[in-house]
């Protein structure tokens, strides 16, 4: 795989070794209130932006450590988090 | 054929002879040989027919940039055998011919080719639709090259491999094997891929231009030498790079040679910098008749002298636009061929040494001349060459006809690795207008003709490479050293020979010719892109590498552009790979018990479930009947070891069970196990099992075989915001667990350990501790999967044979019988209990299932995963729910998976067998909810019922021990 991504713990690592933990939405939203339509968007919907992406990712062939990384979809390639990102 | 046996250039050893069987005959090659040049050698001039004409096809390239010389060898078809090495024993076979290479009765296809212009087949034969399958038949019958059986299987020891480097040099000419030995030199480390079976590239065979230097064949095993004799560089030959990925990563085929043990090696290679020093091939000149056997490229010919040892023919004639066509012609004559004169497409611009040797040795140098038709309806007889503009015309009698128009650099490696090209006016190729990060271009591929400059541009190149990965170097010096050579030479210009171009072949493998692209382009199909595809101009197997160069060079001269011509694009595989290669080693990896060999002694049929290997019988009854019987009347002993176990120790264990289980896990006890499940988000249940507690903040918990993968990222998943200070431990290769179940369970325990199993000291649900004959280590469980009195008994996997033995001789006297999944199936079946999976698909939720028992709503604050899709899901009328059914035929079980229908389907059966206990036919389906009612009638569709629906209805669950005595008692 062409992919490379940085574990925090294990460092820089084939692409191979890790499982997509999908597009990071943070938390999940408070259950009081919720809409059936609201948990399902926070579920299945996805932005899928070109571009720069804040993603999980699990290191499942070495330490087990869930981390997120940002990756551009564009290139395939794991990037710096851009500035204003936090 | 005799060999020229005495040049230094030989790569073969025309001493050692090896057999190959061609058409009922055995010849002999020589060792080194590949297949084409020793048939070439044995007097072999037609390899083959071509795709739609049938036109006899020859020698061309040497490098298997063409379907000509594909056959099939050793069953295998469409081999390459102009790159493939000769083995001893080979059968050899063509390929499209009906009759013989020589008398093909389709010969005719090529008189009717005014009838089959650009595209014909998708215009043309469509009306009437009735033709079109006619059409298809014939067409595909005519055409086409190799034949493969559909039981064919791919014979070899394919595999695998994943190297990092700090530079990969892709081509072992001069130029690549001078970036490895700079980049090497600077302490990095190199590979070194190269296609061909050795080092030197173009150097491999040449003397040179310049008659004073060293023989450039001297300088490039002076080099090989220099590499082999540095540590630091990998040399991976017979090795095409075949793609290029993010973040550098190549991908090679490497073919193993005969004594390597491998057949095809797939090779991934990451690394920080990349030098692509892949060399030219030559560009196709286009004339009449180009693709006659006898017309062939200026390496093909000049390789098959120095190289092999074969004279390419006896009398020569030579059209070309590069300075190395020059240099082939003196040398060929040198070594014996008699060249009738060399037509040169360029007007000047040719190396001055090398046409004072063409002076000395007679050989006219018609400069602005080109061949303009090769005559011979087999094999070239004689050539016609005129002047560029068509005016003036001679023919000369002769039997070989060297024919290139330029060269073409091979940029596929640069493309696939990301880089955008942009035609060169000065060289007239394709070269890249700017290279990605960490990729690097060097040699003959840039222009860099001259010797000196390809040494110097690699070793700029191989300097670069080493700043890439954070070396001091001084490229400055690199770069100096590179300008005190000769620049890029300007490339032949020339299209096309002044020729009609009904016959002048743009691309052999589709052949399609220049009359065909002219149609494509009056069509309005006017980018390269697209007259490709329509055309079929570089579809086949050379992927592009003939027609490549020249069809944009075509169309924007065609027309009439003012833009500069736009190339073509190359993916990967760069050259054609086997699936086999990509496939790799297939081992059949898969986990076994502890009790494996222990279950294959006594019997067990094996089948791979998930990871595993597990024993789905004991006997050749697959409806595993004494099986079934020894559980529900003596004793049973199952290994279940492949259930997930896990611990869960920490402050916030308990926090994380609630999340993930939907039980309330606060009642989880220390001498008592809690059934629970586990759901998505969706509230579509994924896995079930026990927990129980074995200390302060500490647990151990099973779960499903399948999901024992998945449940430490799963948990990991669902509490990842939340910081919680817990630690998983996956056990369930540490532990082996044995159900023995039965009415005598008890006795058989009773006998093994000093503990209190009654079930007063032991009920229904329990957990306890023990050891079994005083020191087997046991953590038992009594539960009832199988609907009968049973204990589960986890140990650590080391103990796991003595147990399973000591089970066995103590259940001896109870007739205890081994049980396998089969049997285990249908006995939980017959309880109703579930297996996640097969009563379960990706869509049902807890609640479908008649688990909403274990759904605890109060403990919101867990934000337990699944509970808001649950309590969205539990008012929804359209959903599957899980019934009992029983077959109105008791003999004729419907198959798992047949659906249940009226005028459309209602939902499909998960489970269901004949019961051996019950002498019924039961099982478990989903269905609709207005079908769930017991006593409803439903009709079953399955594939063999011949349009007899099977007849079943709606009945109570469980269909054994429905108060579960049997299993609590």
């Amino acid at each position: 795989m062409s992919l490379m991504l940085t574990c925090p713990v294990c460092g820089r690592r084939n692409g191979y070794e890790f499982r997509y933990g999908g597009e990071d939405k943070g938390p999940r939203p408070e259950e009081d209130g919720l809409t059936p339509r609201a948990w399902c968007d926070y579920v299945h919907m996805n932005r899928c932006a070109a571009g720069p992406v804040k993603e999980w990712w699990f290191h499942r062939d070495g330490c087990g450590s869930w981390f997120t990384t940002w990756r551009d979809t564009t290139t395939n390639l794991e990037i710096q988090p851009p500035e204003d990102s936090e | 054929m005799s060999r020229l046996e005495h040049l230094p250039t030989l790569r073969i050893d025309p001493s050692l002879t090896l057999p190959l069987h061609y058409r009922g005959k055995t010849r002999y090659g020589v060792s080194g040989d590949t297949v084409a040049t020793a048939l070439f050698a044995d007097g072999v001039r037609i390899f083959g027919r071509s795709l739609k004409y049938h036109r006899p096809r020859g020698l061309y390239s040497l490098d298997g940039e063409c379907a000509n010389t594909t056959m099939a060898v050793d069953g295998v078809p469409n081999v390459r055998t102009e790159t493939t090495p000769l083995v001893s024993g080979m059968r050899v076979a063509v390929q499209n011919v009906m009759g013989f290479p020589e008398f093909d009765v389709m010969g005719f296809m090529d008189r009717l080719s005014p009838f089959m212009p650009a595209g014909f087949y998708y215009r043309i034969l469509h009306k009437p639709a009735m033709i079109w399958p006619l059409a298809l038949k014939s067409i595909r019958k005519a055409a086409g090259l190799g034949k493969i059986s559909p039981d064919f299987r791919t014979i070899g020891t394919f595999e695998e491999r994943y190297l990092h480097a700090d530079v990969c040099v892709v081509g072992g000419g001069a130029a690549g094997m001078s970036a490895a030995l700079a980049a090497a030199e600077s302490g990095l480390r190199v590979i070194l891929l190269e296609a061909r079976p050795w080092l030197g590239g173009c150097w491999d065979y040449r003397s040179g231009a310049d008659s004073d230097a060293l023989p450039l064949y001297e300088r490039s095993r002076e080099l090989a030498r220099e590499v082999a004799d540095e540590p630091r560089i990998r040399v991976f030959c017979r090795t095409p790079m075949i793609g290029a990925y993010n973040d550098n990563l190549v991908t090679a085929v490497q073919s193993g040679g005969e004594d390597e043990g491998f057949t095809e090696r797939y090779i991934e290679i990451r690394a920080q910098s990349v030098v692509v020093a892949t060399g030219c091939i030559e560009r196709p000149l286009l004339f009449e008749n180009n693709d006659r056997p006898g017309v062939m490229q200026v390496g093909c010919a000049h390789r098959l002298a120095r190289t092999y040892g074969i004279l390419p023919g006896k009398t020569a004639v030579f059209s070309v636009g590069h300075d190395m066509g020059l240099e082939a012609a003196v040398d060929l004559s040198e070594l014996g061929v008699e060249v009738l004169c060399v037509a040169d497409a360029r007007e000047d611009g040719q190396h001055p040494g090398l046409v004072r040797a063409l002076t000395e040795r007679g050989i006219p140098l018609l400069r602005g001349w080109v061949a303009a038709r090769a005559f011979g309806k087999r094999h070239v007889k004689k050539a016609a060459v005129t002047t560029v503009e068509g005016t003036v015309r001679r023919e000369f009698a002769c039997d070989l006809l060297v024919a290139s128009a330029g060269l073409s650099p091979v940029t596929g490696p640069l493309t696939v690795a990301g880089a955008r090209l942009a035609y060169d006016v000065h060289t007239g190729y394709f070269l890249p207008e700017a290279l990605p990060c960490g990729v690097h271009a060097a040699g003959r591929l840039l222009g860099w003709n001259d010797p000196g400059a390809a040494e110097a541009s690699g070793r700029l190149a191989g300097v670069r490479a080493a700043a890439d990965c954070g070396k001091t170097v001084d490229s400055d010096a690199a770069e100096a050293a590179l300008a005190a050579h000769p620049g890029p030479e300007s490339g032949c210009k020339l299209v096309t020979a002044p020729v009609a171009g009904k016959k002048a072949f743009v691309c052999f493998d589709e052949d399609a010719t220049v009359k065909n692209v002219r149609q494509a382009i009056d069509m309005g199909f006017d980018v390269p892109e697209l007259i490709k595809r329509f055309a079929a101009v570089g579809l086949g197997p050379g992927q592009g590498g003939i027609p490549g160069h020249n069809l944009p060079l075509l169309a924007a001269r065609y027309r009439a552009d003012t833009a500069p011509p736009r190339p073509t694009t190359v993916r990967s595989p760069l050259v054609p790979a086997l699936i086999a290669a990509y496939a790799g080693a297939q081992r059949d990896m898969c986990k076994r018990t502890p009790l494996h060999r222990l279950q294959e002694r006594d019997g067990g049929v094996f089948r791979r479930t998930g990871v595993w290997k597990r024993a789905r019988y004991f006997s050749d009854d697959t409806e595993c009947r004494e099986e079934i019987l020894a559980v529900r009347n003596g004793v049973g002993m199952l290994d279940a070891s492949t259930l997930g176990k896990f611990r869960i120790h920490g402050p916030d264990a308990l926090n994380a069970l609630q999340r993930v289980y939907v039980s309330d896990m606060r009642k989880v006890g220390s001498d008592r196990v809690k059934y629970s499940a586990m759901c998505n988000d969706d509230g579509c249940v994924i896995d079930d099992g026990v927990a129980v507690k074995i200390g302060e903040n500490d647990y151990y918990f099973t779960t499903s075989t399948g999901r024992a993968g998945a449940t430490v990222e799963w948990i990991r998943y669902h509490t990842r915001f939340d910081e919680w200070d817990f630690h998983l431990v996956n056990l369930t290769d540490a532990l082996g667990v044995i159900n023995l179940a039965g009415p005598d369970a008890r006795t058989v325990l009773e006998s093994i350990t000093d503990a209190d199993v009654s079930n007063e000291a032991f009920p229904f649900a329990g957990y306890r501790t023990f050891r079994v004959d005083g020191w087997i280590p046991v953590r038992a469980m009594r539960l009832g999967f199988v609907g009968e009195l049973s204990f589960e008994l986890h140990a650590p996997s080391s103990f796991m044979p003595a147990l399973w033995d000591r089970v066995a001789e103590a259940g001896k006297p109870h007739g205890i019988r081994n049980f396998g999944m089969e049997a285990q199936n249908v006995l939980r079946m017959e309880k109703g209990h579930v297996i996640l999976g097969q009563e379960s698909e990706q869509r049902t939720n807890l609640l479908d299932l008649g688990l909403g028992f274990l759904w605890d709503r109060s403990k919101t604050d867990a934000a337990t995963v699944g509970a808001v899709a649950l309590e969205q899901a539990e008012d929804d009328p359209d959903r599957l729910t899980l019934v009992g059914i029983e077959m109105d035929d008791p003999d004729r079980p419907a198959k798992d998976g047949s659906v249940i229908v009226d005028d459309r389907i209602r939902g499909y059966v998960c489970t269901l067998r004949r019961s051996v206990t019950l002498n019924r036919a039961v099982g478990m389906a989903l269905v609709e909810a207005p079908l769930s009612a017991p006593g409803t009638h439903l009709e079953i569709f399955e594939d063999d019922c011949n349009g007899q629906r099977l007849k079943a209805k709606v009945v109570p669950m469980p269909f054994y021990d429905p108060e579960g005595k049997r299993m609590k008692g």
